[in-house]
């Protein structure tokens, strides 16, 4: 085997790894965008809040699993009554949302620069092996995110389509008044979705954590890739999502190998121009965005 | 009828009273009247898109930043005067809306924030790359070529004049965009912002009018650019950076969106609180953003907006 394909194929590993991490976080995403409408500009920072919560819990819980467990926890105490009270009078009004978000997002870098301070940290990988992929080292924490981030696409899977509370979910995307004229409390849908949605995001950010560097500005080229995905697997589309986070992360993955990291961030770009300029809903949207 | 004019009576009175304050005023306070003057006219501009066509664009430092460029660059490399470099500037801006507004303007709402937003991000990353042309975060500084008007040449070095030849711009913008608006062109942006399904039905061509309003208003915000570069004598990155972008919106959000001038008063506004809190408070963009929320909750009129609403 020559060298240059087992860096092609370190590459392009790499990418899809960071292409289920950036799933997991364009998924909530669009579930928020589906369900209610919201273009959510603060989600890199869910994602940053993540990685900046993880980073206090290591020191008091002592393990790594007890911080990705309770992150989520946390995140749901503190999305749940953001969706309820701040964002519930703009729903369905995407540009007014994206503003409002984007006050969000501004109190939470905020907060994280004042508390966590503004100096790139580092979380150690937390478990401590490492295998020969065709002579290259390869981290094994990294198969291990992966494995962790298909579980839960899987399970976001199956709770959306094999439970009664995901019929309800799917039903609010669909057709939101008409769910509610058949009884279903839509209220509390909307908050469920919220919190799923922003739990992914800080999920993602704890997985994140001991791969990239844990950064109160983290959130921010993360949260534009997402978009990116969004836009070309089409908003509100899941398994479109699924789709163009994976080919775009491994296309950017691949690229980096002969481009600068900038440049092959501009070339998802022009992907997603060409995409935009054939199909204005993206790859995979039908409904009015 | 009554309402516009109480717009027009409020740009008169506010052109006026600047023009005043240029001489009364300590320097301090000049030079941060000179600002709020150039976020005045960017404000103007982008008020075209949100206000008069509901395009709510969050890519605007695009077009600032590309302005404030095309003026440092054209000055430095070209050696071209200050007048030929601010029509540069106000010509970038027009290509750059003209080639991207096409993209833009056929999308849903949803699509058209994030794909404006994304545009300007990935120029923003490209601009501190190309550190050989931008200078990336530390930026360009310039020596701004005096001002020949013929029969004597004029120094921007000198506050006073720096300060009334921003409001010329500031003036004739406004001008210049009023009399736009009042036009047949600008009703027919109101009636695409009222119902663009109706206005499609009446036979008019909406991607093409909202195409037009884009590049008004992004030629409106280079010009603005172009003057802050002037202004400042320098240029870098960070102009082009998101926290540009969502000026302009809350801005217009403060002063009343649709009025044109409204957005003036949100910019006086948030360039006070900007100057006295950053001063004492080191994280003051986290009340800028509980301001952001507390604005969109009072009312989405502004200002200008609700006192119009009152006069009869």
């Amino acid at each position: 085997m020559p060298e240059w394909a087992a860096t092609v194929l370190f590459l392009l590993m790499n990418g899809l790894i960071w292409g289920l991490i950036i799933a997991l976080i364009a998924l909530g995403l669009t579930l928020i965008f589906g369900v209610m409408g919201i273009v959510n500009m603060a989600h890199g920072d869910l994602y940053m809040v993540g990685a900046v919560l993880a980073f206090f819990l290591l020191p008091v819980t002592g393990s790594f699993w007890i911080a990705l467990a309770a992150v989520p926890i946390i995140t749901a105490v503190i999305a749940g009554p953001v969706e309820r009270f701040i964002l519930r009078p703009y729903e369905g009004h995407p540009a007014v949302t994206m503003i409002a978000t984007v006050g969000i997002s501004f109190i939470l870098q905020q907060i994280a620069l004042a508390t966590y301070g503004g100096i790139p940290k580092k979380i150690a990988d937390p478990v401590d092996f490492s295998f020969s992929l065709l002579g290259v080292s390869y981290p094994g924490y990294r198969l291990l995110v992966a494995g962790i981030a298909i579980l839960i696409i899987l399970g976001i899977y199956l709770f959306l389509y094999r439970t009664n509370y995901g019929i309800l979910i799917r039903a609010s995307i669909q057709d939101r008044q008409m769910a509610a004229a058949m009884g279903i409390n839509v209220s509390s849908v909307l908050v469920t979705t919220f919190i799923i949605g922003s739990v992914l995001a800080a999920v993602a950010g704890v997985l994140a954590a001991p791969i990239s560097q844990v950064f109160y500005l983290m959130g921010n080229d993360v949260g534009l890739l997402s978009f990116i995905v969004v836009i070309v697997g089409g908003l509100g589309s899941l398994g479109g999502t699924l789709i163009a986070a994976l080919a775009l992360c491994s296309l950017e993955g691949v690229l980096a190998s002969v481009l600068s990291p900038t440049q092959a961030k501009a070339a998802i770009f022009v992907v997603m121009i060409v995409v935009l300029m054939v199909r204005p809903r993206g790859l995979f949207g039908e409904r009015e965005g | 009828m009554q309402r516009e004019r109480v717009y027009r009576y409020f740009a008169l009175g506010a052109l006026v009273l600047l023009a005043i304050l240029g001489t009364v005023l300590p320097s301090g306070a000049r030079s941060l009247m000179i600002q709020i003057m150039i976020f005045g006219i960017f404000a103007m501009g982008y008020d075209v898109c949100l206000g008069y066509t509901a395009q709510c664009s969050l890519g605007h430092s695009l077009f600032f930043g590309a302005g404030a460029y095309a003026c440092v660059l054209s000055v430095m490399h070209l050696k071209a005067g200050l007048l030929t470099a601010l029509a540069i500037s106000v010509g970038s801006g027009f290509v750059l809306a003209a080639v991207l507004g096409p993209i833009c303007v056929r999308l849903s709402e949803a699509y058209f924030v994030i794909v404006t937003a994304i545009i300007a991000a990935v120029f923003h990353l490209l601009a501190m790359d190309l550190i050989w042309l931008t200078g990336g975060d530390d930026g360009l500084c310039i020596s701004v070529p005096p001002l020949k008007l013929g029969f004597v040449d004029l120094s921007l070095y000198q506050p006073l004049t720096n300060y009334y030849f921003v409001l010329f711009f500031m003036a004739v913008t406004y001008f210049v965009l009023a009399r736009i608006l009042r036009a047949p062109l600008g009703k027919i942006f109101v009636a695409i912002r009222e119902n663009p399904k109706r206005a499609l039905f009446l036979g008019y061509n909406v991607t093409r009018y909202k195409l037009i309003a884009f590049i008004i208003s992004g030629m409106v915000g280079a010009l603005a650019g172009g003057l802050y570069a002037v202004t400042l004598r320098y240029c870098s990155a960070d102009y082009m950076g998101f926290y540009w972008s969502v000026l302009p919106v809350v801005w217009c959000l403060i002063g009343g969106q649709g009025t044109l001038v409204g957005s003036w008063l949100g910019v006086a506004l948030m360039s006070l609180f900007q100057y006295y809190v950053s001063a004492w408070f080191t994280y003051y963009l986290l009340l800028f953003g509980v301001l952001v929320l507390i604005i969109l909750s009072v009312s989405r009129k502004g200002i200008l907006g609700f006192i119009a609403s009152k006069v009869r």
